[in-house]
């Protein structure tokens, strides 16, 4: 064997083992905090004590679920995420339908502007509307957070719905008509489904965004509707305490749900395809 | 991208109901819930701020004050922070999601691929909370990280500390968003091209080099330019891992709106923020109608 080549080996399981190390440590590091949190949730310990916990127990879970503001605070959260799901996809999917088979002049600077939200900071965002709504007379903080949801979701749902109507073939749709169906009828049978993988991603995305906001929910909450996060910042800014861990483990446990219905339907590689986020 | 072209032609009268109908909604959702509260940030930013007030007052005089006050040395060192300790944390997010993006899309199987890919996905839709609390558990004052950093001199009250546990926070949102991001661009480099390189003679850590790295570098950099976007508008994740000690632009804003509810300075911050989240876009599509071009 040469000198070269053997140099040239060397250099390769140097940058390989390098390469596998950052790999490790990064994969490593996104995983360590989580598994941690899950841990110490069962935390038998009364007091926030180093790792591990000398015996497991449910109580963080029990004190989580007997204090009524986090209830309260849960309920809210999970009608108002089902609510902005449903506005966001159906207005997002009405949306993307109409960008995608109108014709008019300035459908790319439409289409830009449905998506500028994605690129405001939340704060600007949540900061904006609360002024704007406080002088608008708006004070229901339930209608103030839906409309702020609805704000951010919505360029999700119309992105993913228009990139999987752009994607499938509209001479489909054309054929059906050709074939006697009426508009109605051809979009209910045809489009629609057509569209299912974009509209599921989008609805999928509305519910774990709108579940987990802080930075808007943060200005428009008010005594009468506080989301989840919200209660759980402030608990978390008073005293830390595992009650949130057990908090982090029931949320975990619903976005892994989430992540599988969306494998199971859509499958990551579309996702992975379509690009995710905000930016 | 199959897109089906149309020639343009003339609205007819049913086209035109049929965009009013299906666009009328997000039209109206997003001019109420978006274009008119920012126009009324920016009106608000420029009206005077009275003192022990909620907003500014019906007629309040035009001013720059509001912008003029932000000028100084204190909101000068936020702003330094926010990009420093953003740009510190997009860097080092890119130098883990980079190597992590190649080994998924080229070397594991596919069931090792869609768990992996899975972890990542559910990482990006957890909720930014609950990272934030699990980084404070692991580096925090009962953390298992919290030895390792007292080893090396940095005590748990230093600012160098708190620097540490915040950009451990933001890498830990910013690695799952790079390493998809590149993987879309990673997927479209032709893995014979690097086989070819190795067939001539370059050592594979060299083909990389001039092949994968150069290959990669357009959606690298607005990769990079997402991440710190993403880092400058953070809010929970200084707010809590930053224990008041490290401010960021947001936290700035949180704190004119809930502690002396100085609305105007509020908005003129906002705009300000705008500002900047704007010209890093523009940078990337900049840079991405340079990819195109090429």
């Amino acid at each position: 064997m040469s000198m070269r080549s053997l140099a040239a080996r060397t250099g390769d399981r140097i940058a390989g083992s390098l390469a596998y190390g950052v790999i490790g440590l990064g994969l490593a590091f996104l995983a360590i905090p989580l598994v941690i949190t899950c841990v110490m949730a069962f935390d038998a310990r009364t007091y926030l004590g180093p790792m591990p916990p000398p015996a497991l127990s449910l109580h963080w879970f029990e004190r989580l679920v007997s204090q009524a503001d986090i209830l309260a605070s849960l309920r809210t959260s999970f009608i108002l995420a089902v609510l902005t799901t449903a506005l966001s996809v159906t207005i997002g999917t009405a949306a993307a339908v109409g960008l995608a088979r109108g014709n008019f002049p300035g459908k790319a600077a439409l289409t830009s502007a449905f998506l500028s939200p994605l690129i405001v900071p939340p704060v600007v965002i949540g900061f904006g509307l609360l002024l704007f709504l406080s002088k608008a007379g708006i004070t229901n903080g339930m209608a103030r957070l839906l409309l702020g949801h609805v704000i951010v979701t919505l360029p999700y749902c119309i992105r993913t719905s228009l990139a999987s109507l752009l994607g499938s073939d509209q001479r489909l749709t054309e054929a059906a008509m050709v074939l006697g169906a009426t508009e109605g009828q051809a979009f209910w049978t045809i489009t629609l489904p057509l569209m299912r993988t974009g509209v599921v991603t989008g609805a999928i995305f509305a519910f774990a965004i709108s579940m987990d906001d802080v930075s808007i929910s943060l200005f428009l909450s008010d005594p009468s509707a506080t989301t989840l996060p919200v209660t759980l910042v402030s608990n978390m800014r008073a005293a830390f305490d595992l009650t949130i861990a057990a908090a982090a483990v029931v949320l975990i446990a619903v976005t892994a749900l989430l992540i599988v219905v969306l494998d199971r339907v859509v499958g990551f590689d579309t996702v992975v395809g379509q690009g995710l986020f905000r930016s | 991208m199959t897109k089906v072209r149309r020639q343009p032609v003339a609205i007819s009268i049913p086209d035109r109901r049929d965009a009013a109908l299906t666009l009328g909604p997000a039209l109206l959702v997003f001019a109420f819930g978006f274009l008119s509260p920012l126009i009324n940030l920016a009106i608000e930013s420029l009206k005077e701020f009275t003192p022990g007030r909620v907003g500014s007052v019906e007629n309040a005089a035009a001013t720059v004050q509001n912008y003029y006050e932000l000028a100084n040395q204190a909101f000068a060192s936020v702003l330094l922070t926010t990009f420093w300790i953003g740009g510190v944390a997009a860097i080092i997010g890119q130098l883990v999601a980079f190597p992590l993006a190649y080994f998924i899309v080229r070397r594991i199987s596919p069931r090792m691929r869609t768990l992996t890919l899975g972890f990542l996905i559910t990482l990006v839709l957890s909720s930014v909370l609950i990272k934030t609390y699990a980084i404070e558990l692991t580096f925090g004052s009962v953390g298992i990280f919290r030895p390792f950093l007292l080893t090396l001199g940095l005590f748990p009250n230093s600012r160098e500390y708190i620097n540490i546990v915040v950009i451990a926070g933001l890498v830990h949102s910013i690695i799952p968003v790079a390493t998809l991001t590149l993987i879309g661009a990673m997927q479209s480099i032709d893995p014979r091209l690097l086989d070819a390189a190795q067939s001539l003679g370059a050592p594979g850590w060299k083909a990389h080099l001039s092949i994968t790295l150069p290959l990669s570098f357009p959606a690298l950099v607005s990769s990079t330019l997402v991440s710190l976007t993403f880092a400058i508008s953070a809010f929970v994740i200084p707010m809590v891992l930053g224990r008041g000690r490290v401010l960021f632009m947001s936290n700035v804003i949180y704190t004119r709106f809930s502690d002396i509810a100085n609305y105007p300075s509020g908005a003129a911050i906002s705009l300000v923020m705008l500002a900047v989240a704007l010209a890093v876009v523009a940078v990337i599509t900049f840079a991405q109608a340079r990819r195109v071009s090429r």
